[in-house]
């Protein structure tokens, strides 16, 4: 009877999946994820490829077609629920998979956008999101959607239904943690990391069996802290991150260390390495925690087997200004000398674009990719910065007479030369297409502050445009000689990703909401379509049916309507939305450009 | 599934989607007043019973305007004033809910008057009234440890116990330059860093002087076979900025007639000793703000 009942349940989802999915149904393997920059008809990583260069094989949409593109559909996020949006479409077998603010998740057929269904988490009123209810995208392995939700929790949808297959709760959201970036899935393990305020958490990246959501292995960013890893379904000591508690940090702050990994990881499978990114310290305040804070603000490479940390790189040690160390490491290979250099790049918070190492973490070359930093003189040799102390926001203590401490102005501001937003990297140009911001901070201790009703000393801050006539700029960035080859300026912050594609072009969108192509050598601007909301997502391209698509969702919020003073007026009357355009070049006009 | 929560979020909207106006409340017969979750001995929700100096405020103030209390609990956030937009003014941010009257807002002039960066005031969506008490900071110290805390000065040689993220701690691991930062050990909340005391792991505690009392009292019932084990010190905290506060209430500035209302009924409450009652219960130290001195 039993077996009887099991059999008919199967064999109806069978039909389900078909009647949704068309005629393909492959699952998603671990050999569709480690080849998705090469394949062209899906895109089932969050980066087009796990080493998140962003870049597309397809040539169809050119610098010669671009100008014929169209839009062929749009689809509504809908509900009152209109905020940021920065997710990353996926795509298989024609089906869309995208999320939306507030924990939500879709499945969209990729020719027509219609909807096949649709999940939203239930979401506590106790959640304390630090930016935004945003998210920024599902991984996809076998038959499941997997997502990352508001309260911290990972969830795995089937594909056909969008019914929950298993959730697991990686964190208590009660301790101020939460879940927005796009997991990542390497050899069959779903990994992520986890975001958190300034509410004394410790950052971890965790590993899960993506079958059942069983955890894997766990390894803290804080120095001090036990990894685990588990074994025979016992969770056994795997070291301790650093080697032991307390060696770049006074006192018993390593507890509480920060560092939360909170934008996720990319993966490079010739050194098999994870790089994750982490956060600032805690707490905020520089002067009560002396030392280099490991590994807050860094870079590390972690095994994927074991979640041991295989190195770090650490872009900003000590940090005091909120320049997290989480922005995306590209892995490229590179030529000099008739060598082929293994090389991984991430372009910081900070205002330095990196060149790394990507077998053993070494600084290669680092270089200022924005006009203005001035919390640092430069680098050094082993690419640690050589820091301008006037330029250190001050301590508390000196303002405990409860006047207001005196000002420092620091370039850039904490919200990055560059923040969450990916760049792309073009392997015909060589060239990585750095979506930059130029902007500065003015901080200063506020002793008029209170927390739950106690007094507290806070920091005041605000942020500056340098420049009247813009703030973001979209740079195309030689990662061997660090020189800018063009750029692009924009009246708002830039906050959305970057896609390359060997048609010769680059993609990116704007708070505006213009979903525009450059020219990937020369930055002519070839073409632009205005979405109607703000873009801070990032755009794709696949082919279907033998065409070309792009797709990117709209949708404006984020951190920057967040903060007030400057950067405010210039984004204030920017319209909410939520909707994904998708555009395709019409066959007739491909065939016309080969003609 | 979405129709399951179109249902959900239309109930939420019917149930205190607006700061109201004294008439409207009355009218409606409720009023809804914000308070902290889980921040004993002022407000906690434990199993669903709501105790607390400010659960207790809150049914003196709704049972004064004759209407039906209904608590909405606060998650707080990383200030007083985010806690004030997401629970005054704007709303939550996930559903837009808002109180009449929000409960442990500092009445501080200087606050009030706060100017955010283009000179506009901070506060100005908020109406800021009725102190019902002085809050400070307080240190315990166990005497098995420690024989008495003069000065600050012990506190070179003594580990002490403070919450995360809060001026003790700021305190401890800045002043003099620095000099009792090695002793200082951080907690997530003020009750384990009590209890830090209690396993020995600290000689003492500085936190919020309300909590600590309250506290206090809480371990001389469990320690009762040692009643003078711990004890509460009386020394100063040289150098730290702000030495006291008064803690109030605000509502949306456009319902101020709400305040003046409620402002009667705190001035009653601490006139005819309903307030002090109310921290005697809760056996936290009670001290009447400046404001009703004059």
């Amino acid at each position: 009877m039993l077996n009887k009942g099991k059999a008919k349940a199967l064999s109806l989802s069978v039909l389900v999946s078909f009647a949704f999915a068309g005629s393909v149904n492959a699952q998603v393997t671990d050999n569709d994820i480690v080849n998705d920059h090469l394949t062209t008809n899906e895109v089932v990583t969050n980066g087009l490829g796990l080493h998140g260069q962003r870049y597309s094989t397809l040539d169809t949409i050119n610098t010669q077609t671009v100008e014929d593109i169209r839009p062929v559909w749009a689809f509504s996020l809908g509900g009152e629920k209109q905020r940021g949006q920065e997710s990353q479409p996926m795509i298989k077998d024609g089906v869309m998979y995208i999320t939306g603010s507030y924990s939500r998740v879709f499945a969209i057929d990729a020719r027509t956008g219609d909807e096949l269904w649709q999940y939203e988490a239930r979401l506590p009123d106790g959640i304390m999101p630090c930016c935004d209810v945003i998210n920024r995208g599902v991984a996809l392995y076998g038959d499941l959607v997997i997502f990352g939700t508001l309260d911290a929790k990972l969830v795995a949808l089937n594909k056909d239904t969008g019914k929950v297959v298993w959730k697991k709760k990686v964190e208590d959201y009660k301790a101020g943690y939460s879940i927005s970036a796009a997991p990542i899935v390497v050899k069959g393990k779903v990994i992520t990391g986890i975001a958190g305020g300034e509410f004394g958490i410790v950052g971890k990246v965790r590993a899960y069996d993506a079958s059942n959501g069983k955890l894997v292995w766990e390894r803290p960013t804080v120095e001090g802290h036990m990894g685990y890893i588990v074994k025979d379904g016992k969770k056994i000591e795997n070291g301790i991150s650093g080697g032991a508690p307390g060696k770049t940090w006074p006192a018993d702050l390593w507890k509480s260390g920060g560092a939360a990994p909170w934008l996720g990881g990319t993966y490079d499978a010739d050194t098999d390495s994870l790089f994750f990114g982490t956060g600032n310290p805690a707490p905020w305040n520089s002067h009560l925690r002396p030392g280099d804070n490991y590994f807050s603000s860094s870079r590390l490479a972690i095994d994927p087997d074991t979640g041991k940390i295989k190195w770090h790189f650490q872009t900003t040690p000590h940090d005091g200004w909120d320049y997290d160390g989480v922005n995306e490491v590209v892995s490229f290979d590179y030529q000099e000398q008739g060598k082929t250099i293994k090389a991984a790049a991430t372009a910081d918070r900070n205002g330095f674009f990196y060149v790394l190492n990507r077998e053993n973490g070494d600084f290669i070359r680092g270089f200022p990719f924005v006009d203005k930093i001035t919390w640092a003189k430069g680098l050094n040799e082993d690419g640690s910065p050589i820091y301008d102390d006037s330029n250190r926001p001050g301590n508390p203590a000196a303002s405990s007479d409860g006047k207001k401490g005196d000002s420092v102005v620091t370039a850039p501001s904490f919200l990055g030369g560059k923040n969450w937003m990916p760049m792309a990297f073009s392997q015909d140009t060589g060239l990585f297409y750095v979506p930059s911001n130029e902007w500065e901070m003015e901080i200063w201790n506020e002793p008029t502050a209170y927390k739950k009703g106690a007094a507290y000393l806070g920091a005041g801050f605000t942020i500056k445009a340098l420049k009247d006539e813009y703030i973001g700029v979209l740079r195309a960035i030689d990662p061997k000689t660090g020189e800018t080859v063009w750029r692009y300026n924009n009246y708002a912050p830039l906050w959305g990703g970057v896609l390359a594609t060997a048609g010769n072009l680059v993609f990116t969108g704007n708070p505006e909401g213009y979903l525009i192509a450059f020219d990937a050598k020369t930055g002519e601007e070839l073409y632009k379509f205005n979405t109607g909301s703000g873009i801070v997502g990032s755009p794709v391209t696949w082919e279907m049916d033998g065409e070309q698509y792009i797709s990117v969702l709209s949708g404006w919020g984020g951190a920057v309507p967040l903060w007030g003073g400057d950067v405010a007026k210039r984004v204030k009357d920017l319209n909410q939305g939520g909707s994904v355009w998708t555009f395709k070049l019409p066959k007739k006009f491909a065939q016309l450009a080969q003609n | 599934m979405r129709v399951f929560f179109l249902i959900i979020s239309v109930l939420c909207l019917t149930f205190f989607a607006q700061a109201r106006s004294l008439d409207d409340i009355v009218e409606s017969k409720y009023i809804v007043i914000a308070v902290y979750n889980d921040y004993l001995p002022f407000s906690a929700n434990v199993d669903g019973e709501a105790i607390g100096i400010d659960v207790e405020i809150a049914k003196e103030i709704a049972a004064s305007l004759d209407v039906e209390l209904r608590l909405k609990w606060m998650t707080a956030d990383e200030s007083s004033e985010d806690d004030l937009r997401n629970n005054l003014w704007k709303g939550h941010f996930l559903d837009r809910t808002k109180a009449d009257l929000m409960l442990r807002v500092p009445y501080d002039k200087d606050y009030k008057l706060k100017r955010d960066d283009v000179g506009l005031l901070v506060h100005e969506q908020v109406h800021m009234f009725a102190p019902y008490h002085t809050e400070t900071w307080k240190i315990v110290f166990d005497t098995a440890r420690l024989e008495a805390v003069p000065t600050m000065a012990l506190f070179q040689y003594h580990p002490i116990g403070v919450e995360i993220d809060s001026i003790p701690q700021f305190y401890l691991m800045s002043a003099f330059r620095g000099s009792m930062r090695k002793n200082t050990r951080q907690f997530d909340s003020l009750l384990l860093a009590v209890q830090g005391m209690v396993n020995a792991d600290v000689d003492a505690v500085m936190g919020l002087r309300s909590q600590i009392t309250a506290l206090h009292h809480q371990i001389q019932t469990t320690y009762s076979n040692e009643p003078q084990r711990f004890q509460l010190a009386t020394n100063a905290f040289p150098l730290l900025g702000k030495q006291k506060w008064d803690i109030g209430m605000a509502v949306h500035a456009d319902f101020r007639a709400l305040g003046y209302s409620v402002g009667d009924i705190v001035f009653g409450m601490i006139d005819d000793g309903r307030m002090a009652n109310i921290f005697a219960q809760h056996h936290a130290y009670f001290e009447i703000p400046e404001y009703y001195k004059e």
